[in-house]
């Protein structure tokens, strides 16, 4: 009997201790440190699940399970779909090579601005100057040569920096929003312009070169290569909107 | 007889009493990450944060998770390429655990330890401080996480070969409602 109620009087005593679980206190937080990855510093916080895709095969559940009484909460229990979890190694790929080639994209187009900036300032060199009635004066075939060769080497490098933006991947399901529209849209221009002031450059030497003054459509290389121009300028300055100038000192 | 019945009620209501469990869930957040770059000054905001915070014995356990692709920051170009360089499609979900004494949440200001698991890292941010206003059953947690790309081995983004500055400050702004 006396056995019986000491056996009682423990399991009532021991059954809070037994319930309880994590009572150990929270150390004072001190100065900040960075733990190295997947092992912690600090043993008192919960671990953290590796992201990887047995984590997200472990959310593909789907549904908020419910933490057990004691238990720290997992990402199980947060409800979100196993479309936002998993990890997707093929468009980590897709990302990555999409990044490299609009780098490249970028570092070609700011390239291209110095042969298009010197072509369009040796333009006004190779037109034959001089009025009705007064001597015209032709300009140099070294000069003509060098404006082509520029404008050559621009078209070249243009065509090759409008490759790797045509073909960066698409990442499925993006729709386009802020300044990229805008890029995208004055390509409209450019494109066609850089398509066009080459053929009228080339019609122009050869009238040029034959002693005619430039005539007919040859005649718009000129306006069209500005056009093209200011389009590309204004392209590179849309990507880069809104441009916030602030350097660190000024923090 | 009544005594047996009142040892059988003790024996299952002490583990009752004992686990003062209670429970707290994200209601609404708003996490903003600001980059700073000489030519630009971004702000890539998230909504779409979940959160849950278990108690138990005094302890109070906090999990808070967000898809990395949830960020906007207006450009959808400029958001691709935060995906790729934080390794969004590798590792999707950015995830802060934080453990907090239960006493210390009706009280002032709260300086907590941050475990926040991103990029493929987990980092340790210990002694953040973060602001709170009571609102009935609700709580407004408001502060900022000092991330750095060094910390989560990121690569900093240049623009025009300049790189943006390393720290990237995490705003938050969280209600938490008790269950």
């Amino acid at each position: 009997m006396v056995i019986g109620k000491f056996a009682l009087c423990c399991c009532v005593l021991s059954a809070p201790f037994l319930s309880t679980a994590q009572t150990v206190p929270v150390a004072p937080p001190t100065e900040s440190s960075i733990a190295p990855p997947v092992s912690l510093v600090n043993d008192d916080l919960p671990s953290a699940p590796e992201p990887s895709e047995e984590l997200a095969q472990a959310a593909q559940q789907n549904q908020p399970a419910q933490t057990k009484p004691g238990s720290p909460p997992s990402l199980s229990d947060l409800g979100f779909t196993s479309q936002q979890t998993q990890a997707n190694a093929q468009l980590q790929a897709m990302l990555d090579r999409r990044t490299h080639m609009l780098k490249v994209h970028q570092r070609l187009g700011v390239i291209t601005l110095i042969p298009m900036a010197a072509t369009v300032i040796t333009g006004p060199m190779v037109g034959a100057k001089g009025k009705n009635g007064e001597p015209i004066t032709e300009p140099s075939q070294a000069n003509l040569d060098f404006h082509a060769a520029l404008g050559g080497v621009t078209t070249g490098l243009y065509f090759t920096t409008a490759y790797y933006a045509m073909f960066a991947p698409k990442v499925p399901e993006t729709k386009r929003r802020g300044a990229i529209r805008y890029h995208e849209a004055l390509a409209f221009i450019h494109g066609p312009g850089m398509i066009a002031t080459p053929i009228l450059g080339y019609m122009a030497y050869k009238q040029e070169n034959a002693g005619e003054k430039v005539h007919g459509i040859a005649s718009a290389h000129g306006a069209v290569a500005w056009t093209t121009v200011s389009a590309y300028g204004a392209s590179i300055v849309a990507v880069s909107w809104p441009i916030k100038l602030k350097f660190w000192g000024n923090q | 007889m009544n005594r047996k019945f009142l040892t059988a009620f003790l024996l299952l209501a002490l583990p009752a009493f004992s686990q003062t469990g209670s429970q707290w869930v994200l209601l609404k957040s708003s996490l903003t990450y600001h980059v700073t770059h000489p030519m630009h000054q971004i702000d890539g905001v998230s909504h779409a944060a979940k959160g849950k915070g278990t108690c138990h014995a005094g302890i109070c356990d906090f999990l808070i998770a967000a898809p990395v692709n949830t960020f906007d920051t207006g450009d959808s170009n400029r958001d691709l390429h935060m995906l790729q360089v934080t390794r969004g499609a590798q590792f999707p979900m950015i995830i802060v655990r934080t453990r907090l004494p239960e006493a210390a949440i009706p009280s002032g200001a709260i300086y907590a330890d941050l475990e926040v698991q991103f990029a493929g890292q987990t980092v340790t941010y210990k002694h953040v401080a973060l602001e709170k206003k009571t609102n009935g059953n609700e709580v407004e947690i408001t502060g900022t996480i000092p991330l750095k790309c060094t910390d989560f081995k990121l690569d900093p983004p240049s623009f025009l070969t300049v790189p943006i500055k390393n720290e990237i400050p995490v705003r938050v702004d969280m209600t938490w409602q008790r269950m």
